[in-house]
């Protein structure tokens, strides 16, 4: 028995492309600007689809704004997991502390299993990881919870995800290490490596789909 | 091959065995409190736990905790109708586990489903694995360890290395699925320690060698019991990598002081891994009868 259905997830307000369901991604830079825009263009759910975000440092509001940004009427198609402000509506869920991976990996599950009871097919997020390591006292945890839950769901289900890591965030010594033991687990990683006035320079690897670079508008 | 699963009753689980039981492959061993928990996982091989929260006297995250403790890699399940809003974790903020609310419409259906992935997966590990992981355990597999007389040759390497580096503890460590096995060891007494404690596990994933100057510095180390107790402050470690590229082990040199490596150390250090290798094989050729490909 599995629960994956097969079927591509399109990313055209990125690039022309489409991803395989099951494709995890690590998103990493050094603006969390940037970050923020590639990461919701790759997460805007089309109609048959709904996104899933845990939001660090965002209240809910501001997220399906930021997807509303990308495309109007996508707001709607969003649920959100947040440290940032209260749950207002259903389709919010408040986390208390965000150092908390215990609760927050049985809320994310949650919210995934319920929104597959509407529709199976997902993209899911994690706007900061960066945040969240800052948040706990050992790094161990972080990689528990990704493997327990965010890479776990994405497995089983009929989804895509993107996990945000800020590099100028202060990690101590061991950012790049992080990243690079991060992005072992990962389908792919997409590296924000340069940003000018209006466009952007995203470095690929390990996703068939996309080209080893891509220059897109910074929006 | 059948897997064995350690339900533990409770009020708002009562069908767990049942459940477990019903499907093929599956078999349940029973218990109902934390302490019969703790001697199941010492006593039995068990692959999986299932527990809901209101069990007599403790809750199932004291369950997850007593896993945790006693196998921290054996992945569990918490299965029950209590909202995760309603569970108290505060003292259990970094344990993590699967939760599956029973009251879904097929809750019985996605527990089996799930407890057969978490298996098979081992999802719920606190370290990351390289993408070739399943081929790099087949290929540390194809080496006959026990068989190969290797001890007396590394532990000399491990003497020359903590000697060369004048570090207080060198070794050579093979990186199973569950845990790293220490083939030498100058200046410690170890066999073997639970892969999510050790920093090899993360030295692997990255092609160069791993510099730690201090560990307490580290997120990824300084909450670590098992280094703080030894005294542990700096690590190097460089890769063990078979022909086909699969990268199985590492050789390590451990200091009770932070300190740095500058790069012809690393290459040495690097250097005595790739010496280490070719032992390795050769002494597998040597078991094996096969005959070695010399290049021209």
């Amino acid at each position: 028995m599995s629960r994956a259905a097969s079927g591509d997830f399109k990313i055209d307000r990125l690039y022309d492309a489409a991803l395989d369901s099951g494709t995890s991604i690590l998103l990493t830079g050094d603006d969390t600007t940037d970050i923020e825009s590639v990461f919701h263009r790759l997460l805007t759910a089309n109609a048959d689809e709904q996104s899933i975000v845990l939001a660090t440092d965002d209240n809910a509001r501001s997220v399906r704004r930021s997807f509303e940004d990308v495309e109007g009427g996508t707001g709607d198609r969003t649920k959100v997991l947040t440290a940032e402000g209260p749950a207002r509506d259903d389709d919010v869920t408040a986390i208390e502390d965000i150092s908390d991976l215990t609760a927050t990996g049985m809320s994310f599950s949650t919210v995934i299993a319920n929104a597959q009871q509407q529709t199976d097919r997902f993209r899911a997020g994690i706007f900061l990881a960066s945040s969240i390591c800052k948040a706990v006292d050992d790094t161990r945890s972080v990689y528990r919870f990704l493997n327990s839950n965010f890479l776990t769901e994405l497995r089983r289900g009929d989804g895509i995800g993107v996990c945000a890591l800020d590099t100028s965030a202060d990690l101590g010594s061991s950012t790049n290490s992080i990243v690079s033991g991060i992005e072992t687990s990962f389908t792919g990683h997409i590296e924000i490596t340069d940003s000018g006035i209006t466009d952007m320079t995203l470095s690929v690897s390990g996703i068939d789909a996309l080209p080893d670079t891509i220059e897109v508008n910074r929006r | 091959m059948q897997q064995s699963v350690l339900t533990v009753d409770s009020k708002d689980a009562p069908d767990l065995s049942t459940i477990v039981d019903s499907e093929d492959g599956m078999s349940a061993v029973e218990v109902s409190s934390c302490s019969a928990v703790e001697t199941k996982l010492t006593e039995e091989s068990i692959d999986c736990v299932v527990t809901g929260y209101e069990i007599e006297d403790d809750t199932g995250m004291d369950v997850v905790d007593t896993v945790r403790a006693e196998s921290p890699q054996t992945p569990v399940v918490l299965y029950t109708d209590v909202s995760p809003g309603e569970i108290d974790t505060a003292s259990f903020e970094d344990l993590i586990v699967e939760y599956l609310n029973n009251d879904l419409p097929d809750a019985a259906d996605r527990l089996t489903f799930i407890i057969d992935d978490i298996i098979g997966h081992s999802v719920q590990v606190g370290f990351m694995t390289p993408e070739d992981e399943d081929d790099r355990i087949e290929a540390l597999n194809g080496y006959d360890i026990k068989k190969l007389p290797i001890e007396d040759s590394f532990s000399r390497l491990t003497d020359l290395i903590a000697s060369h580096f004048d570090a207080s503890v060198s070794f050579i460590g093979l990186i199973e699925e569950d845990q790293e096995n220490f083939l030498a060891c100058t200046g410690a007494d170890w066999d073997s320690m639970t892969r999510e404690k050790t920093m090899c596990t993360h030295s692997i994933l990255q092609e160069d060698v791993m510099v730690v100057e201090d560990v307490r510095e580290d997120q990824r180390f300084s909450e670590i019991d098992a280094i703080e107790n030894f005294g542990i402050r700096s690590y190097a470690g460089a890769n063990m990598t078979t022909p086909d590229g699969h990268v199985i082990g590492s050789v390590c040199v451990l200091d009770t002081e932070p300190r740095s490596y500058s790069l012809e150390e690393k290459e040495e250090l690097q250097q005595y891994a790739e010496t280490v290798m070719e032992i390795l094989e050769l002494r597998d050729t040597v078991q094996t009868g096969d005959t070695p490909e010399v290049e021209a």
